[in-house]
């Protein structure tokens, strides 16, 4: 070993830290945790439940890495205490695809080659799934605004409106409230 | 928007047999990414795991008068901590990959030693339970840091009164200057009938990967093995570099880089975090993970582009051109990065414009910022900048159409391989005929004639051209080896058949974005006949693929497709001749078709792969004469660099009463030879544009000259584009095949960062020429329009600061 020769210090008096309780719905199945208080959501998905689709970019709420679906709407887990999501249902990346079966928004964007490094997917995925829930059809214009907050710097995006927008042509994204938008025209600006 | 992808036939391609080179199968790489399953550095969560954070200098220029770590150590949690002296005493300084010829070296540490040349150096570095507890315990670290007079700008930093920020090595701030050129410039230059010049400031920028930086950091003492999982582009390079600051062998490391989320020329070579990491886990015999945050990682990764060009062109009264000089101050920072300054400014000096006489000279100057390393396109978006503004310039001085002065000035076919005033070799390609694509595209002659008439909402309408060559991978080993380099330029794979009738294919190559593992299969595919789902690639783990160089400078495909060639034909041929036994049949009369081996004439007479692959995996059966194993090693280095080409075309309009402007379309017409695939081909170049738009408009690290502080590193206050900021992109291909590659390939990874600038700026000037606006910075925004059109001030010109030297050089032979 040719490291530096240095011994640790004996360590301080155990610091008791507050820890606090949560039970949320995780991608289906109900989690019950105990965490500190600051731990924010992302490193929860990420260190304590092995979800590590959820990526982190800049802990500042500017990337858009770590979006999930929180109750229905796109989140950014970092701007998020794992105790907030004390009895919320939430949804990762890791809930779309089915076995060895790619879920249809995955298909689109596999087929559109709208992913590169695959860094930034899971936070566009989980935005497009939202966008989904609202149960309307939007125009290129207005998937290239819903994705803004979600930075990519591969692709040039072009791609990921592209398979965004032939998810919602193709297959059914259903919205919260049960109706259907699926068969959304193509192309339109 | 319109999208025009590959609206051509590929001419003079070389014509693939099986079909699969040159198609758009789907990657390799999707699944895992799409379903939260890639592997990368923070995703490595081995037991026992322990979190490192670093503290950093707050100032552009301190000296460290004493660093007190006794409170941090006595934070519950707290495992180790290292200072400037532990790293002195166990490591050696951090080497160069790509070092600036004639500089000398800048002994760094991976922790500041006495004085800190940049905000964000690291000072001091913790390991702890968690990476809140390390962060915690930095805040209990007393470090006392003296202040010292500061110098961030690159020109001020070469004034004799600067403060010098390497006193112990250099008298000054010039790292290095190097110079290159052929003929004779300036005699030219008096006997031109025109001469335009401009200087012009490049913005400094940064790659801003996805991902920012990280490593996991294992070592066992007993099996003397460090075991790092490391977000990089060069696992091989990483390992090497170390060894080397380390004190190990490199049998003694194994790198890992499994997915890499996004690297762009930034994740080249060993940080000194690597160097920190490492020796926390070989202190503690724990795992040690970091993860760059982003706030540091925008102070200490590395910064790209910055400079100041002084460049001049010569031309006749009609237009042919002379010579074109540039002389330009390049900013490194605080210390050399480990991929050293961009170089290639001075490589492709002259673009895609024949000159006999013409010189590069480079002046790398460091200032108290942070280091400036690579970053795609590496000196080249940053000299197009500069010489297509100034063809526009004599456009307009000499009253000739832009596109005709630029197509008269063009490298014409036939002239091609063509070598350039420094010495870089064109190999092929037809540049006006991309001039012309693009000049027929964004509707160039309607433009013209219509002339200057404003919209009716008031707005003025411009087009601007940008033409270039892009150098895509590197001319030889020999070539670098006078540059002192530390690598090769070859590529390695192994080719290994497996029992179930597949092929596995190494690589040290990582995978970050560029669809190696996908084109690397198409060519094994394509060469050896067994189908595309049947090769797997595995990428980045030094452990289990050949040395190799590694994924930068456009020039993975380059290198790598004539290994892939080598090894699947060497394991063809075996296979054929297995086949021709088991058969009793000539092998000559076989071929590989998918997952058999069949007669050509009748795929009746068949045998399974799965059969031949086993046959000679155990040995049992082969003929008299053959050896066991299907596996094959293969190093294939290319015999030049390849030049990539073309021609992007904006059209803008402007309002001239405040400046903003928007880019209503965008086409780029580019050859990158032979298309392995060529919706990976569309998306590297769409993608590439994407960032050369963020460097021409938006992003810029502005530092206080006051305080020498970076006063916008977060990304609330650096603007990468976003989904809804982009103009629409028109793609449009040529393809003509290299003669220097295999297949024909050239590079493709870069080529979109370097025409957006000139091609914008160019546009605005167009429409403001009856302004007499000439941009000549970048970026460029609409305060910068305005400004322009508000002082109607005469643009910078060269000056005494950059006065060319090109007399007492201290090489004079290789210059960049």
């Amino acid at each position: 070993m040719t490291g530096p020769a240095m011994t640790a210090h004996p360590a301080a008096p155990a610091e008791t830290e507050l820890l606090v309780e949560l039970t949320t719905t995780v991608n289906g199945e109900e989690v019950t945790a105990t965490v500190p208080p600051r731990l924010h959501a992302a490193d929860f998905l990420r260190s304590r439940l092995g979800l590590t689709g959820t990526h982190v970019g800049c802990e500042q709420g500017s990337c858009g890495m770590c979006t999930i679906v929180v109750d229905g709407e796109a989140v950014k887990s970092c701007l998020m205490l794992a105790c907030q999501l004390d009895g919320r249902n939430v949804q990762t990346v890791e809930s779309l695809a089915t076995d060895d079966r790619l879920d249809p928004l995955q298909q689109a964007f596999k087929e559109a080659h709208a992913l590169q490094c695959g860094f930034c997917t899971p936070g566009f995925l989980m935005t497009a799934t939202a966008l989904g829930y609202q149960g309307s059809c939007p125009s290129r214009a207005e998937i290239r605004e819903e994705i803004a907050g979600v930075l990519c710097r591969c692709t040039g995006y072009e791609n990921i409106v592209t398979a965004i927008e032939n998810w919602f042509a193709g297959s059914a994204p259903v919205s919260t409230d049960g109706a259907p938008a699926a068969g959304c025209p193509v192309g339109a600006e | 928007m319109t999208t025009l992808e590959r609206p051509l036939p590929a001419d003079d391609a070389t014509v693939s047999p099986r079909g699969v080179i040159g198609t758009s199968v789907t990657r390799k790489e999707d699944d895992r990414l799409l379903r939260g399953d890639g592997r990368f550095t923070d995703d490595v969560e081995p037991a026992h795991l322990l979190h490192m954070a670093v503290g950093r200098c707050p100032y552009p220029h301190a000296r460290i008068v004493r660093v007190d770590a006794s409170r941090a150590w006595e934070l519950d949690g707290v495992k180790h901590v290292l200072v400037g002296a532990d790293v002195r005493a166990a490591t050696e300084p951090l080497t160069v990959l790509r070092p600036v010829p004639g500089a000398p070296a800048l002994p760094y540490y991976a922790l500041a030693q006495d004085v800190a040349t940049h905000e964000g150096q690291p000072v001091v570095s913790v390991a702890a339970t968690s990476r809140h507890v390390a962060e915690d315990a930095l805040e209990l670290i007393d470090v006392e840091y003296e202040p010292l007079p500061h110098v961030v700008d690159v020109l001020a930093a070469l004034e004799p009164d600067a403060p010098v920020l390497h006193p112990s090595v250099l008298d000054s701030n010039l790292l290095a200057a190097n110079s290159d050129g052929s003929g004779d410039p300036d005699r030219r230059m008096l006997e031109a009938d025109v001469v335009v010049e401009g200087r012009f400031r490049i913005n400094r920028v940064t790659a801003l990967p996805m991902e920012t930086r990280a490593i996991v950091a294992e070592w066992r003492p007993g099996a003397r093995e460090l075991t790092v999982h490391v977000s990089t582009q060069v696992p091989h390079l990483v390992r090497k570099q170390l060894a080397e600051t380390l004190r190990l062998t490199e049998s003694e490391i194994r790198a890992i880089a499994s997915d890499v989320g996004g690297g762009f020329g930034l994740k080249l070579g060993v940080f000194p975090e690597d160097v920190l990491a490492s020796l926390h886990a070989m202190a503690l015999r724990r795992p040690v993970k970091w993860v760059e945050d982003r706030a540091e990682h925008f102070r200490a990764s590395t910064h790209a582009r910055e400079s100041v060009h002084d460049y001049r062109i010569a031309a006749d009264a009609s237009g042919r051109i002379l010579a074109m000089t540039d002389v330009y101050a390049t900013d490194i920072g605080g210390w050399n990065s480990p991929f050293g300054s961009a170089q290639l400014s001075s490589v492709v000096l002259n673009g895609p414009y024949r000159v006999e006489d013409g010189y590069a000279e480079r002046r790398v100057t460091l200032t108290n910022k942070t280091p400036v390393g690579a970053y795609r396109g590496y000196g080249q978006p940053e000299v197009n900048f500069a010489y297509e503004r100034l063809m526009d310039t004599l456009a307009r001085r000499l009253d000739l159409d832009p596109v005709e002065l630029r197509a008269q000035n063009m490298v014409k076919q036939q002239d091609l391989p063509w070598k350039n005033p420094t010495g870089a070799v064109y190999d092929s390609g037809d540049y006006e005929r991309c001039l012309r694509m693009a000049a027929e595209a964004i509707g160039w002659s309607e433009h013209r004639d219509t002339g200057r008439v404003p919209r009716a909402d008031g707005r003025l309408a411009g087009i601007g051209f940008s033409s270039f060559v892009e150098r895509t991978g590197y001319a030889s080993a020999r070539f670098l080896a006078r540059r002192g380099s530390q690598f090769g330029a070859h590529e390695s794979v192994t080719l290994r058949a497996n029992r179930s009738g597949g092929i596995d294919v190494y690589t040290g190559v990582s995978t970050m974005g560029q669809s190696a593992e996908t084109a690397f299969a198409q060519v094994v595919s394509d060469v050896f006949g067994v189908d595309y789902e049947a090769v797997k690639v595995h990428a980045g783990d030094t452990g289990a693929s050949p040395l190799n160089t590694g994924a930068f400078a456009s020039r993975t495909m380059i290198a790598a497709a004539g290994a892939l060639k080598a090894a699947a034909e060497e394991l063809a041929a075996k296979t054929l001749r297995l086949a021709a036994a088991r058969l009793e049949i000539d092998a000559a009369d076989l071929q590989i078709d998918g997952s058999v081996v069949r007669r050509r004439d009748d795929e009746a007479v068949q045998v399974p792969l799965v059969e031949i692959f086993t046959t000679a995996i155990t040995g049992q059966g082969i003929p008299p004469g053959e050896d066991p194993g299907m596996e094959s090693t293969s190093h294939f280095e290319p015999s030049d660099a390849a030049y990539s080409f073309g021609t992007a075309a904006a059209l803008v309009s402007v309002d001239p009463l405040t400046g903003e402007f928007g880019v209503e379309r965008f086409v780029m017409v580019h050859d990158g030879g032979t298309v392995v695939n060529p919706t990976v081909v569309a998306g590297q170049v769409r993608g590439a544009l994407a960032q050369g738009f963020g460097a021409a408009l938006t992003e810029e690290l502005r530092y206080d000259g006051d305080t020498g502080q970076l006063v916008n590193g977060s990304m609330l206050d650096y603007f990468v584009p976003t989904a809804a900021d982009l103009p629409p992109l028109e793609l449009l291909h040529t393809e003509v095949a290299s003669p220097v590659t295999p297949f024909g390939i050239r590079g493709v990874g870069e080529v979109g960062t370097i025409p957006p600038g000139a091609a914008v700026a160019n546009a605005i000037c167009d429409a403001l020429a009856d302004f007499g606006v000439e941009l000549s910075s970048l970026p460029i925004t609409p305060e910068a329009v305005w400004r322009a059109l508000a002082d109607r001030a005469a643009p910078e010109t060269p000056d005494d600061h950059l006065a060319p030297t090109p007399g007492d050089l201290p090489d004079g032979g290789v210059g960049y």
